[in-house]
């Protein structure tokens, strides 16, 4: 089964999500916002923040998949619809994103013009995370972490000198801006329909929500920082500097006897986007697979991968129209399978599933949990390989002790085979084959 | 995985690899791409048309960088004078490594973002290129021959260093704060103005003929002029303010540093003053370290620009004789010499905010800060802020204990 650790979707939502918002959302946010762009940004984490809320309160009352709680409320046939349906959407939330990273690549990374080629590799490389799945995906959320951590803290280090932090005064005196920068920017904020198909997926354990909540956080002030950041370099110029990750930390005077140092985590930074724009393919991948499981993995990444690559090509020219059509016209497509169908989903199944099956209980640590009593041990160990609560690593210890008792018994049987079949045939026959030999 | 497996991933890895650091499929090759070190644009003769002036960074196996000005006149814009480099000479130029961006004087009667949007569009210039103001033609002063042998616009960028900001000599901007303060609801900025001065000859490596010994040698002095090659040097002292992307005024040297004194980036800086000692004037070359500047706008009774300054100072030259302990003790300023020296900042501080105010220039952000810290007032101040703001000093130097 398709597993992903928690740990892993803290990291996701902690690193690799707040790297798309490095590029163009800083100055699409300012073209709306203006220097209330944080406000704008902060409506936005709180939106998405009630979401995963939502999804994390549904994963705490039920250990199913999304899939099998559509089957189970609607049938397998709706449920493989809605799969198509967020297939098919995953599929265009990648699209914009794709594009801006490869403007991104053809203009900061290159000294001269380079040809559509040079952008292509990026597609291998989604279609095999995408044939993966959601193992990669977090195996991607562990790489990134250290990478994210130190390329954003040096960046932000070597920007934050050259910022001036009142251009972001006065404060909220963009009303109707603000709400627009915030509807605008739905594309840049659509990470939160994907617990949505983590349910069922990871080890659940008590204060999940809390955690996953607090790496959301931990990467949302990231993103709220390098937004003011960026509004205090460039100040009323901000909305010009589209690659806004590529400019903030350029004017620092070290850079006079050493050359751009910065590209460096520039580059590391970059990285960190590959794993970020290979996430909605994978979830269009799962959602296929899902929905259509004789198909597989493999030809569905290709697909989606191909047709991806195909759209960056033929909208090569065309970044500035796609992203009006996007983010000013198709807003209300994100606002739907990323905001209102993951609520919904979660009030529903969560209502549901909640009399079944509870919560499940916190375990503490090895080291803090209180040794039972000698007495107690019987019924400890009884509790512990009772297939229904035991879990993780206990299951697998015992697994692990039936698999070699099963062996043992199996020796043991053909050693009392062998012995019997050689005391009816007696010592000569031994004898014989040692002959024979 | 099998061997072959193994292999054939191998192969596809080193291909990718090849084709994104190799650049090789790349739509300009970069055997025919002129790397442009700076930009000089002048005003055309004819009404609305600019010349644009490319030095070219010709790279030389020797190790000595060469440059070649590439001048195309009567262009109807920057962007179409770049393409017409490449029409006639073969070369795409290129503008990564654009340092400099030169205005010739008279781009100054007209608003310079007319010409300057064209590099704030393209993604492929810099926008933390110095930009400064000539006296004269750009086009002249990008064809000066440097005195230490090396292009043009690196010496012109050495004039504007960082290093020159932070003692207060030169008001360096780059295009960055050049086109934030234009955008900015005071629409104001201000740029160095460049002069290059016919002083200096070099031989090989440049040497002064300015001294005076050089003269009494007769001979040596001769032979240094037969020989060596005129050569340029340039000075950014002043300060060229704008208005409305227009050239309004400029501040001369004195002004400009004490504006950097009191309101830039400016932390450590020579200064002198003038001062009557047993009746005879005396100049002191004070040597300042900043400790703190901060240029406020008030509103209380009216608006007021409150400038608080202060700094430790000591003496570095006098032009005076002194005697052995004077020296000794050269940490210690005499009061009167720092009353006097904070006067002078005062004084220049005093006209060049008129310079700016008369040109409409808000030299001090003062139309910013009233913008960010007192945005109900705003329209009831803005329009004339700059004549009715009235300066007030708060400026202590102090000597060194």
């Amino acid at each position: 089964m398709d597993k992903i650790k928690l740990r892993q979707i803290c990291f996701y939502f902690a690193c690799v999500a707040p790297s798309v918002k490095f590029i163009v959302y800083p100055a699409t946010l300012t073209y709306e916002a203006g220097n209330d762009l944080l406000l704008a940004a902060l409506g936005s984490f709180l939106a998405q923040g009630l979401v995963l809320a939502a999804v994390f309160w549904l994963s705490s009352r039920t250990d199913k998949t999304f899939f099998a709680l559509l089957q189970g409320a609607f049938g397998k046939a709706a449920a493989r619809a809605v799969y198509g349906a967020f297939a098919l959407y995953f599929l265009f939330s990648a699209l914009l994103p794709m594009l801006e990273q490869r403007s991104f690549v053809m203009l900061v990374l290159y000294e001269n013009v380079p040809s559509v080629l040079s952008y292509a590799p990026f597609f291998a490389v989604s279609a095999f995370a995408c044939s993966k799945g959601f193992k990669a995906l977090g195996r991607a959320a562990d790489l990134a972490l250290p990478l994210f951590c130190t390329a954003f803290a040096v960046l932000i280090a070597l920007a934050v000198p050259e910022a001036d932090f009142g251009a972001l005064l006065p404060v909220a005196r963009r009303g109707a801006g603000i709400f627009r920068g915030g509807l605008f920017g739905l594309n840049w904020h659509a990470e939160c329909a994907y617990p949505l198909f983590f349910l069922g997926r990871f080890e659940r354990n008590k204060g999940d929500a809390a955690k996953v909540l607090l790496s959301f956080a931990a990467g949302a002030a990231a993103v709220l920082l390098f937004l003011a950041v960026f509004y205090g370099v460039f100040e009323d110029i901000a909305v010009l500097r589209q690659n806004s990750i590529a400019h903030i930390s350029k004017y620092t005077t070290a850079f006079t006897s050493l050359g751009r140092i910065d590209l460096l985590f520039i580059f590391a930074m970059t990285l960190v986007n590959v794993f970020a724009l290979c996430v909605p393919v994978q979830m269009c991948v799962h959602c296929t697979h899902a929905a259509l499981p004789r198909c597989g993995r493999l030809w569905p990444a290709l697909a989606a991968s191909g047709a991806l690559l195909a759209a960056v090509l033929l909208l090569n020219y065309s970044f500035l129209e796609m992203q009006q059509l996007v983010t000013q016209r198709l807003w209300a497509v994100f606002l739907l399978f990323a905001y209102a169908v993951p609520l919904a989903a979660a009030l529903l199944f969560g209502l549901r599933e909640g009399k079944a099956r509870p919560a499940p209980r916190r375990r503490a640590p090895q080291s803090r949990r209180k040794r039972a009593p000698r007495s107690h041990r019987g019924r400890e160990q009884a509790r512990r390989i009772h297939p229904r609560k035991c879990r993780g690593r206990e299951r697998a210890r015992r697994l692990h002790a039936e698999k070699h008792l099963r062996q043992k018994r199996a020796r043991l049987h053909t050693e009392k085979r062998a012995r019997a079949r050689s005391a009816r045939q007696g010592a000569p026959a031994r004898g014989g084959r040692e002959e024979g030999a | 995985m099998n061997l072959f497996w193994t292999r054939v991933l191998t192969i596809a890895a080193g291909v990718l690899l090849l084709l994104f650091l190799s650049n090789d499929f790349g739509l300009i090759d970069i055997q025919k791409t002129a790397v442009v070190a700076a930009v000089g644009i002048d005003a055309a003769d004819e009404e609305g048309r600019v010349d644009v002036t490319a030095q070219i960074a010709v790279p030389d196996a020797s190790a000595s960088e060469k440059a070649g000005n590439v001048t195309i006149k009567n262009a109807r814009t920057v962007g179409d004078a770049l393409a017409e480099i490449n029409r006639k000479t073969g070369w795409y130029p290129t503008l990564v490594h654009c340092r400099l961006i030169v205005l010739g004087e008279a781009t100054g009667g007209r608003d310079v973002f007319g010409v300057l949007n064209y590099f704030l569009r393209s993604e492929f210039v810099e926008d933390s290129c110095l930009t400064a103001m000539c006296e004269g033609r750009a086009e002249d002063l990008l064809s000066a021959d440097s005195p230490i042998g090396e292009l043009t616009a690196v010496a012109v960028t050495k004039v504007l260093s960082s290093e020159a900001q932070k003692t207060g000599l030169v008001c360096v901007t780059n295009l960055r704060d050049f086109a934030k303060g234009y955008y900015s609801p005071a629409s104001s900025g201000f740029l160095p103005l460049l002069s290059a001065l016919p002083e200096a000859e070099s031989e090989g490596g440049g040497q002064s003929a300015a001294l005076p010994c050089a003269a009494e040698e007769g001979g040596t002095g001769q032979s240094s002029k037969e020989g060596g090659k005129k050569a340029d040097v340039f000075d950014a002292s002043r300060t060229a303010l704008f208005a409305g992307g227009r050239c309004v005024g400029v501040l001369e040297a004195a002004e400009t540093l004490a504006f950097n004194l009191a309101a830039t980036r400016t932390d450590f800086a020579y200064g002198t003053v003038q001062v009557q000692q047993e009746g005879k004037p005396v100049t002191y070359e004070l040597k300042f370290k900043i400790r703190s500047k901060k240029v406020r706008l008030t509103l209380d009774g009216g608006p007021a620009a409150l400038f608080r300054v202060r700094a430790n100072a000591q003496i570095a030259d006098a032009s005076r004789a002194s005697g052995v302990v004077e020296i000794a003790k050269t940490a210690f300023v005499p009061d009167f010499v720092l009353r006097a020296a904070e006067e002078t900042l005062q004084e220049n501080l005093r006209s060049a905010l008129a310079k700016a105010a008369a040109g409409g220039c808000d030299l001090f952000a003062l139309r910013q800060k009233l913008h960010r810290r007192y945005p109900a007032q705003e329209e009831r101040y803005a329009a004339g802020l700059l004549q009715a703001a009235q300066p007030v000093f708060d400026i202590r130097f102090d000597t060194v204990h």
